[in-house]
């Protein structure tokens, strides 16, 4: 049974006093969560505290193993709310009414469907075999033949003596679809002995319950309930009112997985069974059972099972592959997107309606769209080659014609220069577009464009051995000499000491394309202009993000550490990129007086080597308290915070120099979100850790007028639930003046009635 | 212990909309509880189904469709074969062949048609625009005009051309407005609240909250049918109110699942039947989740649909 670790949190003693080895009480209570650890290593959690946890912490709906397949075990009604757990599973019906050839088809049939979709496998995965008659070796016969077909069984058999004789000859994998008012104890003793689940049946919710009840207090809570009625609208009411009561009134005795039988509600009708199906995959059904399950019911409705049951904060990814469409072959010219499955899809059909042959090439970007993947680092040129390698595109594909989307323009340069021998072409903004594109060939001329360049370019300037120069070398040779510039603001100094809130101006970044270019061409004014506003208006600390900055990375990070410090009384910086090598020689340069240098960012995923890298280089680390997309509660955000915090801590880091980020969301599209962000603020306050985090993002989106309103009354809040650092735009005044205020009465600030002003 | 299920309606509720005029004319919307949620209190309006017509169907391929339609040759004739579809409780009139990048018929043909369609039949009329902002606009003003007094309903208006598309439709000539948004609950709320702004009455508003086949990112159609329909219901949110219509058909029969030939796809079998099917299931889940009106193309479809609102209310 699956603890909840804040839930065990909340009963512990909360004295982090160490002596079970973890450093805090929340660490142990998330290890105790994941089973790692047992309770009892706690030496101060009372005997009611461990009982009470025992009672408090089980799910609202058990989770039934059958096979390899798992049923149940939803904590929501509506997937918004988190997420759904268990897809339903389907079944097919054979029946003692058939003719042995009627079996032998639909046994047969049902195997035909057998596919996959976006790396799922879609197929029938039981097989629903009903007793109508009372020889025992004429149920047990065709029940033989059901288990061949190597799928799970549920055997509807309300005989027992049938049922016995159907569970000898099945197997392990079975539910036992036979309790009934009437039968209950012989058949729970039936299921029992076998080892089997129990389905439970009742002609009506009340006389279900009161099997259920009676069942429980023999001991038997491995159950799943037949909640098909006489007709759909009973049954849609039976399935509605059975989660309803599990999840939203906590009574557990409905709090079993449920299946619906559309054998029973539309028989002879698959279209009818279709738009049931549809229906029962969205409204409650574990299990849905089908007279059939032809190809034409089978895609639209697995289809649909996998948008439903796909986490709301994990997109739907497809496998990094070569697709070959229209007949494509190695000849054919390749186009390249990301693994995000709505962009596969939209760019796929659009690709396969030009009826051109293309090698459409999908690159892992974590599921993210194009230009999100390209802003978070997840598609870059660097990504596209490991793609390549790891495809081995080079030795499959002969043609060099490669297609980018329209929107990663900026990529062609570096991509052209990661894939030698390759025609990097740009191709159209939306997939709308594509058709028309592949039709008119537009990317033949430009691909013999972008050779005729490439070539160009090698004669032009022939290869020369390329030395990889230490931090000294490049600082004395490709770092520009910084001049001081009056900027008519002095930055007042910090102590790092001091409770105050940090504000880290968010303002020096490349996506703003003036400061982009301003990096390009080291030309300092730019950024010593945004620089001074900010630091006119408050700014702690200033993050300087200076782009993906795959080639150049460490001298563009040396020189602007050094133009800003220099210019700036030794500001201190955020060091804000992918580009490892780039933060290691911007603290290289870097001056301390004002405080250590921040590493922007780690996270529980692919980042926390980050962690390492601000351990080795005496630098406080920003650690987003996710990994593979958002964190879908506290309770994983925690698990991540814990993650990061035991390495830092492993690696001889203060516990201060992690400062946590809760991943502030969008209220536009995550509004019901925003106040477990809040509470894990709190969780971080209570542990002593402190927090940062990209604060405006809450108001993205909004109308320019009102997001200094929203941001200022998030950060008030936040504050209160012990927030210590954000990045925020300081030149925003409400903002600030919001900061300050709380500073005031959080009483880290002495109050004058100039505060403002200071 | 007796097993007492806890029911009841929400104070919430949706607003009912009249559309078309006459013996045929229908209501949409009007309940307090969420979809098909019969056990919790009676529903009020059944669902209803609309039968798309489009100005390309003479393109449509699918035998039995065909078949059904045999003979038509006018989108008169469409509509008055439409009519006649079991099931059927509205026709949808979509203009396809308006759009300035592919066959941009003139406006004054749509209207001509719209024009005949409505003097050849009895049930309500929605109208489809060709997805061009500006011929859109330019499109609806006219035939909004020209059916004064048939109480038609216009999809859409968007947060883009919601200004000229409302004020003329709505508010010039008396019709019903659908707002358009894509499966986003603060902007579906946010054209709403502009729309009524407008000096809109709250009843002339129809929603569409955004379309997916089933397979094709339909998660997000339906988080936001679940959203929408709890903060029109649990929260009581009058800006969110507003029955909603699905179109299912424009999305089903462009996806693969439909389109694949037998030669593609040998397994998958009759492309018609997939058709079907695809059509089928994402009108299902759309009630299910809480449209108030679904648009469908295939009459053996519609058949199905109809048959599974009857079971079901």
């Amino acid at each position: 049974m699956a603890l909840k670790g804040l839930d065990i949190f909340k009963l512990s003693p909360r004295k982090n006093c160490k002596e079970c080895g973890s450093p805090t009480c929340m660490a142990f209570c998330m290890k105790v969560a994941q089973g790692s650890v047992s309770i009892d290593k706690c030496p101060y959690f009372s005997d009611d505290a461990k009982a009470m946890l025992n009672e408090q912490t089980a799910p609202p709906m058990k989770t039934i193993a059958v096979g390899e397949h798992k049923l149940g075990g939803e904590t929501v009604l509506y997937r918004h709310e988190k997420t759904l757990v268990n897809k339903n599973l389907y079944a097919v019906a054979v029946s003692t009414d058939m003719t042995a050839e009627e079996a032998d088809k639909k046994l047969s049939d049902l195997q035909k469907v057998d596919y996959e979709r976006i790396g799922e496998r879609m197929y029938v995965e039981f097989v629903f075999v009903s007793n109508t008659q009372a020889d025992p070796a004429v149920y047990a016969e065709l029940v033989k033949k059901a288990a061949a077909t190597g799928r799970c069984l549920i055997l509807e058999c309300w005989d027992v003596e049938c049922a016995k004789a159907a569970l000898a000859a099945a197997g392990k994998n079975v539910i036992l679809d036979g309790a009934t008012p009437d039968n209950w104890e012989a058949m729970n003793a039936a299921a029992k002995e076998a080892g089997v689940v129990l389905g439970v049946y009742a002609e009506n919710i009340s006389d279900l319950y009161d099997t259920v009840k009676k069942l429980e207090a023999a001991g038997n809570k491995d159950l799943v309930l037949d909640v098909t009625g006489k007709t759909a609208k009973e049954t849609l009411a039976n399935a509605v009112l059975v989660r309803r009561t599990a999840i939203k009134d906590g009574d557990r005795s409905f709090g079993y997985p449920s299946i619906v039988n559309l054998a029973r509600l539309a028989k002879g009708d698959d279209r009818l069974q279709t738009a049931y199906a549809s229906m029962f995959t969205e409204k409650y059904a574990s299990i849905i059972v089908m007279e059939n399950m032809t190809y034409a019911q089978a895609l639209p409705l697995y289809g649909l099972r996998q948008n439903i049951y796909t986490d709301p904060q994990k997109p739907m990814k497809v496998e990094s592959k070569i697709y070959p469409l229209n007949g494509a072959d190695e000849n054919s010219p390749c186009a390249l997107t990301v693994d995000f499955a709505l962009t596969y899809f939209l760019v796929s059909g659009e690709l396969e309606r030009s009826n051109q042959p293309v090698n459409l090439i999908i690159t892992d970007a974590s599921g993210m769209s194009v230009l999100t993947a390209w802003a978070a680092g997840k598609f870059s040129s660097s990504t596209v080659k490991k793609t390549f390698e790891e495809l081995d595109i080079e030795n499959k594909i002969k043609n060099r014609t490669l297609i980018i989307p329209g929107k990663v323009a900026v990529m062609k340069g570096e991509i052209q220069e990661k894939l030698p021998g390759w025609n990097v072409v740009v191709g159209p903004l939306e997939a709308v577009q594509l058709p028309k594109y592949m039709k008119d060939k537009e990317y033949e001329a430009a691909a013999k464009a972008a050779q005729a360049e490439a070539a160009a370019k090698a004669a032009a300037a022939p290869k020369e051995e390329v030395k990889e120069l230490s931090f000294e070398e490049l600082l004395a040779t490709k770092v520009p000499e910084i001049k001081v510039v009056d900027m008519g603001v002095k930055y007042k100094g910090h102590n790092p000491e001091s409770k105050t809130f940090v504000t880290i101006g968010e303002r020096i970044h490349c996506i703003s394309p003036v400061i982009r270019k301003a990096m390009d061409e080291r030309d300092p004014e730019p950024i010593l202009k945004r620089a001074a506003e900010q630091i006119a208006a408050g700014a702690t600390y200033l993050d300087v993000n200076i782009g993906p900055a795959e080639k150049d990375g460490p001298e563009r990070m040396m020189w602007a550490v050094k133009l800003l410090q220099e210019n700036f009384n030794n500001v201190p910086l955020a060091l804000d990129t992918a580009n490892k090598k780039a933060i290691e020689a911007g603290i290289k340069v870097y001056n301390r007086t004002n405080g250590k240098p921040i590493v922007n960012s780690a996270d529980a995923g692919s980042r926390i080597s980050n962690i390492d890298l601000a351990a080795a280089n005496d630098a406080i680390v920003i650690a987003l308290c996710s990994a593979d997309g958002i964190a879908k509660d506290n309770e994983e955000r925690m698990k991540h915070c814990h993650n990061m915090l035991e390495r830092g801590l492993s690696l001889g880091m203060a516990s201060d120099d992690l400062w946590f980020d809760p991943l502030f969301l969008v209220v536009k599209g995550m509004q019901d979100k925003q106040m477990d962000v809040l509470n894990a603020i709190k969780l971080f306050s209570d542990e002593g850790l402190k927090s940062t985090g990209g604060l405006s993002n809450n108001s993205n989106g909004a109308p320019k007028a009102v997001r200094p309103i929203m941001d200022s009354a998030l950060v008030a809040m936040a504050m209160m639930q012990g927030l210590t650092s954000a990045i925020v735009n300081p030149c925003d005044l409400r903002l600030m003046e919001t900061i300050k205020s709380c500073d005031i009465f959080k009483n880290h600030v002495l109050y004058s009635d100039s505060y403002l002003d200071l | 212990m007796a097993f007492t299920p806890k029911t009841a309606p929400f104070r919430g509720k949706i607003n009912a909309v009249t559309l078309g005029a006459g013996d045929k004319a229908i209501v949409i919307g009007g309940q307090n509880v969420m979809p098909f949620y019969t056990f919790d209190a009676p529903i009020e309006n059944v669902p209803k189904i609309g039968v798309e017509i489009s100005d390309l169907a003479g393109e449509w391929t699918a035998p039995a469709l065909k078949e059904f339609y045999a003979g038509c040759v006018t989108m008169a004739d469409y509509a008055k074969k439409a009519q006649t579809m079991p099931g059927a409780d509205f026709l949808c009139l979509h203009f396809e062949s308006a759009d300035p990048n592919g066959a941009n018929r003139s406006v004054a043909e749509c209207v001509a048609d719209a024009k005949a369609v409505a003097e050849a039949v009895t049930m309500p009329i929605v109208i489809m625009g060709c997805k061009n902002l500006e011929k859109d606009g330019e499109l609806f003003s006219k035939i909004a005009e020209a059916l004064q007094g048939k109480n038609i309903l216009v999809l859409s208006a968007r947060s883009e051309d919601y200004k000229t598309v409302g004020a003329s439709v709505a508010l010039a000539y008396g019709q019903k407005v659908g707002a358009e948004t894509a499966d986003d609950i603060n902007l579906a709320k946010q054209l709403n609240i502009m729309l009524k702004g407008l000096s809109i009455n709250p009843e002339n508003i129809v929603m569409n909250i955004g379309t997916a086949a089933v397979g094709y990112g339909y998660e997000y159609v339906a988080s936001t049918l679940d959203r929408v329909r709890l903060a029109a219901l649990e929260q009581s949110d009058a800006d969110l109110q507003m029955p909603i219509i699905a179109p299912v058909s424009t999305d089903t029969w462009g996806v693969k699942e439909s389109t694949a030939t037998e030669e593609d796809e040998p397994a998958w079998g009759c492309a018609e039947e997939r058709a079907i099917e695809m059509e089928v299931s994402t009108a299902a889940a759309n009630l299910t989740g809480g449209a108030d009106a679904v648009i469908m193309r295939h009459p053996a479809a519609v058949a199905t649909i109809s048959k599974f609102i009857t079971e079901l209310v």
